[in-house]
Formats: structure tokens, sequence, C-alpha cells
């Protein structure tokens, strides 16, 4: 006889067994759900740091936040028992970022030699030194792209960008190519010979904008590499269509397979190799790919909104990467659902920037 | 850039005629009308513009035929920038002689000229053929920037 048939006050036991399922007894350190106490601050200032070691067992997107602070403060820590080699830092990001106020993070990460080597799209290029000739403004999601057009003003989410900024770009850059050019055909048939690349475009390019804001000036200051296999897709890709009729019937040569040779061997000879992707398409796949030459990156961090249900890689996580050996089978990885002008400054200012 | 490379220069042929080009800001260009590309006078055959934009300066794309070797040329160009146009002259001289590939030419005031060559083609046939069959030959000269060809043939 049931105890319900027995008692009529209790639930029934088919009902007890379905909902009150006894639970396992948690292993021991099992990470408790923590929360922010704000009156603990009461009388002294909120650092960045504090809100986000307080977000870090929030739960969601705040504790991927803090796994990648935890993560990149790792790639940081980590030297080489024998020689003292630190973990070789790749960086990508696309070129909206360039346009937001994010350069400035870029740039100081170039200017203090905290990452080995970038990784971006050719606006992320082109709109570094644009910003050294003109000002990007706000605007808005909404602002109709008809008056846009017709006012001469170019958006790029809630930014806009003069029209003028480019013809000024055109300027500055089209003598650099004409240049350029000359040095490629003078060193025809000599020992060296000038075989240009994206990389060493974009370091002669941060030598000649010779301008302390931008990030490429630095790079070319600490010699670090920049890669853009996507360089014509842009309006330096513009630049460089034009150019070809006003060299003709000589052109500007610029060389891809040297450069994935260059970035290749950067990850190859990395002692420990570490990703800081912000957004996808090229500068995510890229970097990736160049890290499976090593038999995958050791650590990874991921920072973006985009979404696996497509295929696409832009969307992938890195367990994906990790199919692939893009990534090594025990690395540490994050993927940060967020969009990276909201939280990367934090990210920054919890790792990077924490000792400066 | 070596020094050398620096310090090179080109000398065009000293000709009377190479500066007879004038310069005109190129978004005034028209098609049909007259261009130098690549140091050769053309006539325009298609000409398009591109706003201002990402790209830049507002272009101007031109397409252009070499009035002596009808050889296409293109060239793209800020529409604000100048390019030059040629001033191309038209001639008509008698036919006197034919030497060695050469035309002999002389002008009503007696003035020759004997240096401008039986041009390749077509009208070359038809300037020796006119010439053996003792016609006479009106011959019309095109002369830009110190090139002259003949173009025409009027034979009576």
């Amino acid at each position: 006889m049931s105890p319900t048939e027995q008692n009529p006050n209790l639930p029934p036991s088919q009902a007890t067994e379905a909902v009150l399922v006894p639970s396992d007894e948690l292993p021991e350190g099992a990470q408790k759900v923590e929360e922010i106490d704000f009156n603990a601050f009461k009388g002294k200032p909120i650092t960045v740091d504090d809100v986000l070691q307080g977000m870090k067992h929030m739960g969601f997107q705040a504790s991927s936040m803090g796994e990648a602070v935890r993560i990149i403060n790792e790639m940081r820590a980590w030297r080489d028992p024998e020689t003292g080699a630190r973990t070789t830092i790749f960086l990508g990001y696309t070129s909206n970022m360039i346009s937001s106020g994010l350069r400035g993070i870029f740039r100081y990460l170039v200017q203090n030699n905290h990452v080995s080597c970038i990784v971006t799209t050719a606006g992320g290029i082109e709109e570094d030194f644009i910003k050294c000739l003109g000002d990007t403004y706000m605007s808005s999601f909404s602002a109709k792209g008809a008056e846009l057009r017709a006012r001469g003003l170019n958006r790029i989410g809630n930014l806009m960008v003069p029209n003028a900024n480019y013809c000024a770009f055109e300027d500055w850059v089209v003598p650099i190519l004409d240049k350029m050019l000359e040095e490629q055909e003078a060193s025809k048939g000599t020992e060296e010979e000038v075989n240009w690349t994206p990389s060493k475009v974009i370091h002669r390019l941060g030598k000649e904008i010779n301008n302390e804001s931008s990030v490429y000036y630095w790079a070319y200051k600490n010699n670090i590499p920049v890669f853009c296999p996507a360089l014509t897709d842009g309006s330096l890709g513009d630049m460089l269509y034009f150019h070809t009729f006003k060299a003709s019937p000589r052109q500007l040569k610029i060389d891809i397979v040297e450069d994935i040779r260059r970035v290749n061997t950067i990850a190859v000879r990395a002692k420990r190799a570490g990703m800081i992707i912000l957004g996808g398409g090229v500068v995510k796949h890229h970097i990736a790919n160049a890290c499976l030459m090593r038999n995958g990156a050791d650590y990874a961090v991921y920072i973006n909104t985009a979404q696996e249900f497509d295929g696409s890689d832009a969307g992938a996580r890195p367990d994906e990467a990790i199919s692939w050996g893009k990534i090594k089978p025990g690395a540490d990885h994050v993927k940060v659902y967020l969009e990276a002008s909201a939280c990367f400054p934090f990210i920054v200012a919890s790792t990077f920037a924490k000792d400066a | 850039m070596s020094d050398d490379a620096q310090h090179e220069h080109t000398f065009d042929s000293a000709d009377a005629g190479a500066s007879k080009t004038a310069p005109i800001q190129c978004s005034a260009l028209r098609k049909n009308g007259f261009v130098v590309i690549k140091g050769r006078p053309c006539k325009i055959v298609d000409m398009s513009t591109s706003k201002t934009g990402k790209h830049g300066h507002a272009k101007v794309h031109l397409v252009g035929i070499d009035i002596f070797t009808s050889k296409k040329l293109e060239e793209l160009c800020p529409s604000t920038h100048n390019m030059d146009v040629p001033e191309v002259k038209k001639e008509r001289w008698t036919l006197i002689n034919i030497d060695d590939g050469f035309l002999n030419l002389v002008d009503n005031d007696g003035k020759e000229k004997n240096y401008v060559k039986v041009p390749e083609g077509e009208l070359g046939e038809k300037i020796q053929e006119a010439f053996d069959a003792d016609k006479d030959c009106t011959i019309e000269i095109q002369i830009s920037m110190g090139e002259e060809a003949a173009i025409k043939l009027d034979a009576a």
C-alpha cells in the first residue's frame, strides 16, 4: 500500500521521486556563486580590479571576463625555465575596433611591448593612419544612410568618418606608394631586391606617419610585426588599385607568401603561444591557423559576439579549434561573449596595465 | 633609393613641339576631346567619374586612343588634378615625290617637308597608288607634341 493511499495529505510518491532527485555530494572545493557587495567599499575608491574580482564568480559572461583576466595574466607570468623566454602573444582585432576608442588600448599594448605580433584587416591598418590625419566622430546606429551619403559621411556602427579624411589619406599615402614602387624597381637585379609584403608595407607606413598616437608607429618603433593578409580589402586597396593606373606599366607588388612564412615561423618558434582575439573573420582564423603549425596555442582568449550555428569560424568556440589542432587539448581557453569595446578596456586594466 | 636613381633624369628629345600642351583640370575634360596619357596625345573615347568617398578624392577614369598609333591607353586621375591637353594641328601639303619611304611635300609658299613617313597600311598604299597614277595628291598632316603623320589623302 502506497503512502498516499495510507495518508491523503502526502504528495503522490511518483511526483516526489520525479521532482526531488537527491543531489550528489559536490566535490570538495566546488566554486560557489559569489556576489559583489558594494557596502564593503564604503568610503574608499572602487577599482576596476575590485569589480572584476567581484564579478569572477557571478556566473555568465561576468565569469568569462574573469577567466579572460586570469588566462591573460598566466600568459604574462609564464617564463621558460631554461631561457627565461616569455609567451609569444598574438593579438588580433578587426577594423571597426581601430575606428573606435579601443585604438588607444592597442596603441598602449604595442607601445609597451605587451604583445609579440598583431593580425588585423585592411581597415584596422588604414583607419589608424587616417586618425592621425582627421577625426572620427560619434554618430548613431540609426543615422540614415542616404542622408549620410549626401553629406559625405561614412558610418561605422555609431561612429562616422567624413570623406575628407579619406582624401587626406590619399594625399598622404600615394606619394609613399610612389616611393615604394621606385624602391622596388630600382632594386631589380641587385643583390637586395625589395619584395614588399603586407607586414613590410605596414612597417613602412608606421615609420612614415611618425605620430605617437598611431598603433603602427609604435609597432615600427618596437619592431612588432603586424600582419594583414587582406591588406587590399579597404581604402588602402582602393589606393593600390588607383596606383596601378598611375604607375602603369609598372606595378607595386605585395607578396603574401613571404608573410605567411613569417607569421607561421613566429608561431613555430614560440616557446609558448597565447592568442587574444577580438572579433572574428580573417583576424581570428589567421592567428589560429599560424598556431596550428606549432600543434596549437597554449592559451586562447576569444572575445566576440558571433554564434556558432552557421558553422563559420567567426562563431566557433575554442573547442572547435582544438579539433583542428589550432589550440592544444590541454590549453587554457575562454570565449567571452561580449562586445570588445565594452569589456576589453576592463580586461586590459586588470592585466597588462595593472602593474604599470 | 640609391643616390644614382635620385639623380637620374630622363631627357626628352628636344623637339620644338614637345611642349605644345596646356594643363586643364581633369573634371573639365570631355569625350572626343584630346588629352595626354602616359606622354602620348590621345583622343578621349570614354570617360567616367566616381564621387569622393572611402577611396579618397573624386576620380576621373579616361580611356584614350593614341592619335598616332591607335593604341588604347587608360588613366585614372583625381578630378581636381590637372592633365595636359595636347595641341593638335592639321596641315594640308602637296605631294611631289615619294623617296625611300618618306613623303616629299611642299606647301603653297614653296616650303618643303621631307621627313614625314609614308603611313603604314591602307592609307600608305592609296598614296603610293595615287602618286604612281600621276594624280594631284593633297596630304593632310596631323601634328602634335612634336610628332607628325599623314592621316588623309585627297587625290584628283
